[in-house]
């Protein structure tokens, strides 16, 4: 359906001064907030806001697998659901999943289920659902990230939390974390995942082109930024308990 | 984590019962209490408009997009505005995948209904060519913690949505036969007339409450929503198994009038008109 302002894209991605279109260097990551516990009713849950994208993830489990059939008697499964919102693109998202979606959530679960002990819940299921309320670029890194942190929020044991963000290139010029604008007008776009347990990759995806010596670069890059990232992860994890000790030395001080 | 189930034990059926015997409720209200209300606006970029609305533990995030398209023939100058609610799976656990069930299809129409007929949206300048082209705005409402009440939270949070509304304003381009961008927007100032209230009430037995709790929405026999403007009524919807007797219905919508006028005195939605230029 037609829209009065069209998508366009600018020509060039770097300002004047070198710096990014939204004011960042090369290398530079998007400010990033998160925080765990955001949904009451959910085991475990997670928010994160990264540049413009805003996601909510919450897990339910373990929990009896519905439909049945999918139950398996020697482990447990996990369910990833993925969904954008209708408002969080610019063109409005048709309310029902999608293709994209779809695969979205595939590769989202199968990069987090080597973290968890799936062997030790037989029959039952984990499920996450991820909920993309506005999105802007890398909401696949995001998501990832956000629903590890959902499940640790669970209490589910971990081997460790896992980690994503996309590295890429753009007017010819290698960077990390790309917006929206930078995903859809670059050139390449390489969305990686590391489980910290081991430092090893669990989701990788590429499209453009690279040689041997830029896909080195790039890993080497974007295990910085993952450093970076997982930092704020293990932040997130440790406020809420320290804001549940100052809350209860209130309350024992109250009672003094 | 809350421990949520479909059913509720009778023990806890009869403290809720007993409760609201003595004019109590369970989390300290009175009969004709809100929980609190908390919004904030505006804080999707991708959308003209937005709102994060909780009612006590319930949260809705409301979205607006708008496209632009053909009149329906019979309306040939005016636009459209249409709701939608899903009830995510990740708000509770009560709530399933797949395609949208009574509850939210319900929250979707009673939220429509209300501000449909009470000129809330003002159709008329949603229009930009008449019997050619008019504005489509989809106001899109997401659960993502459910605790009861979603009909009173959507509302506010549709409206809210409405006012922070930034939509591209179009002009007629009679030579190319399309419109474009004038370069400024239609905001909640031009598009939103009146403010229309949901207000919703929990019946058990013959004892009725104002904005039912999730405990209380699972013991209670059904539910009355009215939506009020300023003086008049212009949607009512009851639902579930209870009865209302006509002398209760008639007090009921003298009490929406009042609490519609104290919510909108203490929400004062105006003050999220956005202010772009």
């Amino acid at each position: 359906m037609p829209l009065l302002i069209k998508d366009e894209y600018p020509e060039k991605l770097f300002r004047k001064d070198g710096k990014r279109l939204d004011g960042r260097s090369e290398k530079e990551l998007r400010p990033i907030k998160m925080e765990v516990g955001v949904i009451q009713n959910a085991d475990g849950s997670a928010y994160l806001e990264w540049g413009n994208n805003k996601i909510y993830a919450a897990v339910y489990g373990p929990r009896e697998v519905h439909p049945h059939h999918l139950a398996k008697p020697d482990q447990g499964i996990l369910r990833v659901f993925y969904r954008m919102a209708t408002f969080s693109v610019f063109d409005r998202k048709r309310p029902a999943p999608g293709r994209r979606e779809k695969e979205i959530s595939m590769i989202v679960s199968d990069c987090i289920e080597p973290v968890l002990f799936l062997e030790l819940y037989p029959g039952t299921s984990f499920e996450v659902f991820i909920d993309v309320m506005d999105a802007d670029g890398g909401t696949r890194c995001a998501s990832t990230t956000v629903a590890a942190l959902a499940l640790a929020d669970a209490g589910i044991p971990m081997k460790s939390l896992v980690t994503a963000v996309a590295v890429g290139k753009i007017d010819g010029k290698k960077v990390v974390d790309l917006s929206g604008i930078e995903d859809k007008a670059g050139e390449a776009d390489l969305p990686i995942a590391i489980t910290w347990y081991n430092e090893e990759i669990s989701l990788l995806q590429f499209d453009g082109d690279m040689d041997l010596i830029e896909m080195n670069e790039f890993l080497n890059d974007a295990k910085d930024a993952l450093e970076k990232i997982h930092q704020i992860q293990l932040e997130a994890l440790k406020s809420k308990y320290l804001k549940l000790q100052e809350d209860t030395k209130n309350v024992n001080e109250e009672g003094d | 984590m809350m421990d949520i189930r479909r059913i509720i034990s009778k023990i806890e059926k009869d403290y809720i019962i007993s409760n609201l015997r003595k004019e109590e409720r369970i989390d300290g209200r009175g009969l004709w209490e809100y929980r609190e209300f908390q919004i904030k606006n505006d804080i999707i970029a991708s959308a003209e408009g937005s709102a994060d609305v909780s009612l006590g533990d319930t949260k809705i995030i409301t979205g607006l997009k708008y496209e632009v398209g053909e009149p329906f023939p019979d309306l040939p100058n005016e636009g459209v505005c249409t709701v939608m609610a899903e009830l995510l799976p990740l708000a509770s656990p009560l709530f399933e995948r797949g395609p949208p069930d009574e509850q939210s299809i319900e929250l979707a129409r009673v939220v429509d209904r209300g501000i449909r007929h009470a000129d809330c949206v003002q159709t008329k300048k949603l229009c930009i060519k008449e019997e050619e082209l008019v504005y489509i705005l989809f106001v899109d409402m997401y659960v993502i913690n459910y605790a009861g009440n979603l009909i009173d939270a959507g509302g506010v949070g549709a409206l809210t949505t409405l006012i922070s509304a930034h939509i591209p304003e179009g002009v007629w381009n009679e030579d190319k036969r399309e419109a474009e961008w004038t370069g400024k927007y239609l905001t909640g100032k031009d598009i939103v007339n009146e403010l229309p209230f949901v207000v919703t009430y929990g019946k058990i037995d013959d004892m009725v409450f104002l904005d039912p709790s999730l405990p209380e929405e699972l013991v209670c026999d059904g539910k009355i929503s009215i939506s009020v403007t300023e003086e008049k009524i212009t949607s009512i919807q009851k639902s579930g198994a209870a009865t209302f007797s006509i002398d209760e219905i008639k007090n009921l919508g003298e009490k929406s009038l009042e609490i519609g006028k104290k919510l909108r005195k203490n929400l004062n939605l105006l003050q999220y008109l956005s202010n772009i230029e």
